[in-house]
């Protein structure tokens, strides 16, 4: 489960972003859009992870944080801070899901020789979610299997994948304890 | 639909088309003889027959016509009994008349299986229509006189078909409306885009741009209501289901019951009809078990044996009211009192107000399978109707009394896709209630104010309990310098939601909020603000329950409430309120 599933030989492209100074990237494919951070509804009584709901377009759409799953620190809300809207399958049925990122990086394009396997440990994130490791020059890409990720199950799992008992509300903290880059400048509404 | 036999067309098209329409007729026919079956069977005397044995003979024709030998055959049969009936040769009686409904059931049944290309009779048919042959011809003492189609050539129909191509005319009409009103509506979009783009060099002011803007507004209102009412659907087919099912289900007790309807016309939108459905039977079923008694019962009591249910329907204030009234034995008071406190309701269930001990009928845990049939009030799964209408955005209320009957009457939305939602902002998160749910609002006077997640307030006198958005949601952020009351009207009084601010009403679209948050407890869905964020839909019944939850858990202070996963679905045990209402004292 663990090795690169690329079709044999054939290059794919993947979309990177940064979660608390770390690369990860989903397969392009997946992703619909990338906007821009806006003022999240919060649903009261969910998982930390799962944030609340944003209007995309008249349409409501869930707004997931992956790092409060991966057990990351809190960072604050930047002017590069963005969504991206990727597509994930709940129960057979297909919904569309924002993904809170602190900066979409770029589109890459990974052969089957550009993959690792990832290591057995030492990853924040759990092997299950992980399709391997990208090679870009010295640097690691984690690459997300977002079927996994994002299922509901997974989702509404109480306590992200690193941690024990996580204090009750990273995410206002998250929201608030701004003190770098000028939070007002995503005032977008 | 006799005339269809000659149009036997080659083209399968067109058959699908005649198939189609036989379809509706036949189950139109049979329902309709089902009708009359049961009103035949409570008053014999009126001259119901000929109406049965004229739908019988015309659903005859339209089967013989497209060759469903099954159907005719029959159909066939029980004109035999009917006719039999008709000429008096035999009586009316209730055997009879349950033997004509079971030939009802099978002749939709058969009609269903011709349409499906099944045209045979089954061995239960067979023995039935036996049966039915058999029971007419029980008497030649007047020799079965060949039956006289002279008044039954001249079926009624065109006057039906008449009705049914008037609702299609209706819908066309609106469908054209719509169309125009797009139209309209297009032009005017237009106007307003050639008017945006030239605004600039053309110097129009703010005005001129309103001033375009109200010509759409009323445009697309129009548009609105007209879509809207697409959706909405008469109560009358559903009603109507249940005139069998009552019937029926009175004889499986040996009771006698009647349904009467009233207002059949009432509409609304379908998907508020299909979720009536199940708490409509539950609240049939108990009348019948628990209101409605045995015949000897209500002779003793000087009743009519025949127990009287009625159904009712009507609009009310951007609402439908539908209402259940027995005039079976009402909910005996004291038992309520037992009961209560003997599942540990209430602490002193002889101090609450009448309607208040009424409402525990609603609470979970009232009743339990195991005690179902002794106890003569009601209360069997009670608690599910009002949690089902409360899904709705709708309220129960019962009122009884003893000896002489219960009615229910539930209160439900005409629509679920918009409300008249009253908007409420806390930190910068804004809430949603239904208008008319709000009684008034007030502001949090200086010495309530504190981050606890409830608390009471006074309303002329009266306890106000009421609950703080911001712990209860776990919001966090500082207490703002103003907080406000929405006051709730509430099936056990009222409550208050204490909020930051009163943001005020307005027509809202409501939309569920996906999977994810199925279950949720308090939420029941989004709607788009105007400054396109989204808002949440509160269900405050459910917020209230759980506090009342809450407030009963042993040695759990009340601030307990501020972490988020207190909201999680409840995990915690199926146990019964402790306390009802610190609403009600």
């Amino acid at each position: 489960m663990n090795n690169p599933n690329e079709p044999g030989g054939a290059r794919s492209s993947y979309l990177s972003f940064m979660l608390a100074d770390e690369q990860y990237a989903v397969g392009l494919l997946q992703v619909r859009e990338i906007i821009e951070y806006r003022p999240v509804t919060r649903v009261p009584g969910m998982p930390a992870a799962v944030q609340g709901v944003i209007n995309l377009r008249g349409s409501v759409v869930p707004v997931v944080d992956l790092a409060v799953k991966f057990g990351l620190p809190p960072r604050p809300i930047t002017r590069w801070s963005c969504f991206v809207i990727v597509e994930a399958t709940f129960d057979g049925q297909q919904t569309v899901l924002g993904l809170l990122a602190d900066t979409v990086r770029e589109v890459l394009e990974l052969g089957p020789g550009d993959i690792e396997p990832p290591p057995a440990f030492g990853t924040r994130v759990r092997l299950e979610f992980l399709r391997g490791m990208g090679r870009q020059e010295d640097a690691f890409i984690l690459l997300l299997d977002l079927d996994r990720l994002l299922s509901l199950d997974e989702l509404l799992r109480l306590t992200s994948a690193a941690d024990e008992v996580t204090a009750p509300m990273p995410a206002p903290a998250s929201a608030q304890s701004s003190g770098a880059a000028l939070p007002e400048a995503q005032g977008n509404g | 639909m006799t005339g269809l036999g000659g149009m036997t067309s080659e083209t399968a098209g067109e058959w699908e088309k005649v198939l189609v329409i036989f379809a509706a007729e036949a189950e139109r026919l049979v329902s309709s003889m089902e009708e009359g079956l049961i009103a035949l069977e409570v008053s014999p005397a009126d001259d119901l027959l000929p109406g049965i044995l004229r739908g019988a003979h015309t659903l005859k024709g339209a089967a013989g016509s497209l060759g469903f030998q099954a159907v005719t055959d029959y159909t066939h049969g029980v004109e035999d009994l009917l006719q039999a009936l008709l000429d008096q040769r035999l009586t009316v009686n209730e055997e009879r008349v349950s033997l004509l409904l079971a030939a009802v059931d099978h002749l939709r049944d058969l009609s269903q299986a011709s349409l499906a290309g099944v045209d045979s009779l089954g061995a239960v048919h067979k023995a039935h229509l036996a049966l039915l042959k058999s029971t007419a011809s029980a008497h030649p003492s007047v020799k079965a006189a060949p039956a006289a189609p002279a008044p039954l050539s001249l079926p009624r129909l065109p006057e039906a078909r008449g009705a049914t191509r008037g609702r299609s005319r209706m819908d066309l009409e609106r469908l054209d409306r719509i169309v125009t009103l797009t139209a309209e509506l297009s032009v005017a979009r237009g106007r307003m885009t050639q008017f945006l783009t030239r605004a600039e060099g053309s110097g129009a002011s703010w005005e001129d741009a309103l001033a375009q803007q109200r010509e759409m507004d009323p445009l697309f209102e129009e548009l609105q209501e007209e879509v809207m009412k697409v959706r909405m659907v008469p109560v009358g087919p559903l009603f109507r289901q249940h005139l069998r099912t009552v019937r029926d289900l009175a004889r499986s007790q040996q009771k006698l019951a009647l349904l009467e309807l009233e207002g059949e016309d009432a509409t609304l939108d379908t998907a508020v009809l299909d979720a009536l459905r199940d708490p409509l039977l539950h609240l049939l079923r108990n009348a019948l078990d628990h209101g409605i008694e045995s015949p000897d019962e209500r002779r003793a009591a000087g009743k009519d044996p025949r127990g009287h249910l009625r159904l009712k329907a009507y609009h009310d204030a951007g609402s439908v009211v539908v209402e259940l009234a027995d005039d079976g034995r009402g909910i005996q008071r004291e038992r309520v009192r037992e009961r209560a406190r003997e599942r540990g309701l209430v602490a002193a269930p002889e101090r609450l107000r009448d309607d208040e001990l009424l409402r525990l009928i609603f609470e979970p845990g009232f009743t339990t399978a195991a005690t179902v049939t002794e106890l003569s009030g009601r209360g069997v799964g009670m608690d599910v109707v009002r949690r089902d209408i409360e899904a709705l955005r709708g309220s129960v209320s019962v009122q009884s009394q003893e000896g002489k009957g219960t009615t229910l009457t539930l209160r439900l939305p005409l629509t679920l896709a918009v409300i008249q939602g009253f908007a409420m902002g806390v930190g910068d998160q804004v809430y949603v209630v239904p208008i008319q749910g709000v009684q008034e609002c007030m502001e949090v006077p200086a010495d309530e104010r504190s981050s606890s997640a409830s608390g009471v307030l006074s309303l002329r006198g009266q306890p106000l309990p009421y609950l703080r958005l911001r712990q209860v949601f776990g919001l966090g952020g500082e207490l703002p310098a103003r907080e406000n009351v929405v006051v709730l009207k509430h099936p056990d009084g009222v409550i208050g939601l204490a909020v930051d601010e009163l943001q005020g009403e307005g027509q809202r679209v409501i939309r569920p909020l996906g999977k994810l948050f199925q279950g949720v407890p308090g939420i029941s869905g989004s709607t788009i603000l105007g400054d396109g964020r989204v808002g949440l839909l509160l269900d405050t019944p459910t917020l209230v329950r759980r506090a009342i939850l809450r407030a009963g858990e042993p040695g759990e202070p009340a601030d307990a409430s501020s972490s988020p996963q207190d909201l999680l679905p409840p995990s915690d045990a199926p146990r019964a309120l402790s306390r009802p209402s610190p609403l009600s004292e």
